[in-house]
């Protein structure tokens, strides 16, 4: 087979795809076919091309669009998405920092002035000596809590904190977070506004990525939620 | 968001809590995790909740997610295995309860590593320009002939051809990036 010009071996390259995908027209097959018979890196193309194309088709048949309501309902799942989460390295400077507003706020009579519910938090034997404080109050469209723990342990490697409110006929999760050196934090968290319905509040820690489950977790604070 | 790549979606996700990229790797990516849970899980609820897990799982983690150990695609490749294998036990466990129907064996997961090596190639075709994951993505998971592409994007048959031979070019170079990475 003679030599081809450069144009028209390039013109026949750029076929190579839709050749190993069987989509020339039977012409254009046959044109490709005699090419290839004569030109060794065409050759090697196709065979490399026609890899790509058993792969993909491999995902193609592997792949299937789930439901097109899935999608929002996994966005409406996601813990603590509503959560105004304190970044680490920002959390252990604003401790003090709040911790003074908070008292500042608290003795102005500022601090839970539209204050629904509040529970106190007992450490269990997971956490001797830590505590903490929950606030929940109004606000639009949710209703907003405030918590304030202390004492924690420092969450081991892909350990984290989770909140959690609970009644007799169900529990959700309020947010995660991890706690300062000292085992501190404050969280200022938007939670559903019927959070308020909630008898129980727990903190569990979790550890990814195994799947959170108040029920069987020991908590390592409690607290009852009470109307204030 | 469609230019960026997973490893700098799954690094916002984590930094910043940021939905929208969790929501940009669900469309990279769900379709494989609900097509692997339709495959190996047998049961289109059990692949819902695997999706679910899954990508719950991926929030959970992304702050943790290390790009220098893996690729996004292979550690989500990873969760989903281990997602499905939990789902698979829970399932085990109900059916040994009202002693009915045999649950697949963990083992039988894709033993021949197609899954793996299509979260590779899922990943690959996500780096590629958006032209070329068109054409790709409307002739593999759409079904469309050259033709009817050229006739959706409104782009030369001549165009459309050499632009498949372009975009399978550098979808190899990805995957043989991946490969060395």
């Amino acid at each position: 087979m003679g030599e081809r010009p450069v144009s028209e071996h390039q013109e026949i390259r750029n076929l190579i795809g839709p050749y190993v995908m069987g989509a020339l027209s039977p012409e254009e097959r046959r044109e490709m076919e005699e090419h290839l018979e004569g030109c060794a890196p065409c050759r090697e193309e196709a065979q490399d091309l026609s890899f790509v194309h058993e792969r993909l088709i491999d995902l193609a048949n592997n792949a299937e669009a789930p439901p097109p309501e899935l999608e929002s309902r996994v966005m409406a799942g996601l813990p603590g998405r509503r959560a105004r989460r304190v970044p680490l390295v920002a959390a252990a400077a604003v401790v003090a920092a709040l911790a003074v507003l908070g008292a500042l706020l608290y003795s102005t009579g500022l601090f839970g002035q539209d204050e629904v519910a509040s529970a106190t938090l007992e450490a269990t034997d997971l956490a001797p000596g830590a505590g903490g404080e929950l606030q929940l109050s109004q606000a639009d469209p949710n209703a907003r809590a405030e918590l304030e723990v202390w004492g924690l342990p420092r969450p081991g490697k892909d350990e984290y904190y989770e909140l959690w409110f609970g009644k007799e006929d169900g529990r959700m999760s309020a947010g995660t977070f991890t706690v300062d050196a000292r085992g501190r934090v404050t969280l200022d968290l938007s939670v559903p506004e019927d959070a308020s319905s909630y008898k129980q509040v727990g903190i569990t820690i979790e550890k990814f990525p195994e799947e959170p489950r108040m029920s069987a977790a020991k908590p390592v604070l409690v607290g009852q939620l009470e109307e204030s | 968001m469609n230019d960026v790549a997973d490893e700098a979606l799954v690094r916002r996700v984590g930094q910043a809590g940021d939905e929208r990229a969790l929501s940009e790797l669900y469309d990279r990516y769900a379709r494989l995790v609900y097509g692997a849970g339709v495959r190996y899980l047998g049961d289109r609820a059990l692949a819902e909740d695997l999706v679910q897990d899954v990508f719950t799982s991926v929030w959970r983690g992304a702050a943790g997610f290390d790009p220098s150990k893996a690729s996004f695609a292979t550690w989500l490749y990873r969760i989903t295995r281990n997602r499905a294998t939990d789902l698979i036990r829970r399932r085990r466990a109900r059916v040994r309860t009202v002693g009915e129907e045999r649950s697949p064996e963990i083992g039988e997961e894709d033993p021949t590593g197609e899954l793996s090596q299509s979260f590779d190639v899922a990943s690959a075709l996500s780096r590629l320009s958006p032209t070329h994951r068109e054409v790709l993505i409307l002739a593999y998971f759409q079904g469309l002939s050259q033709s009817e592409i050229s006739r959706r994007t409104n782009t030369p048959l001549g165009t459309v051809k050499s632009r498949t031979t372009a975009a399978l070019r550098a979808l190899r170079e990805y995957m043989l990036e991946d490969e060395d990475g």
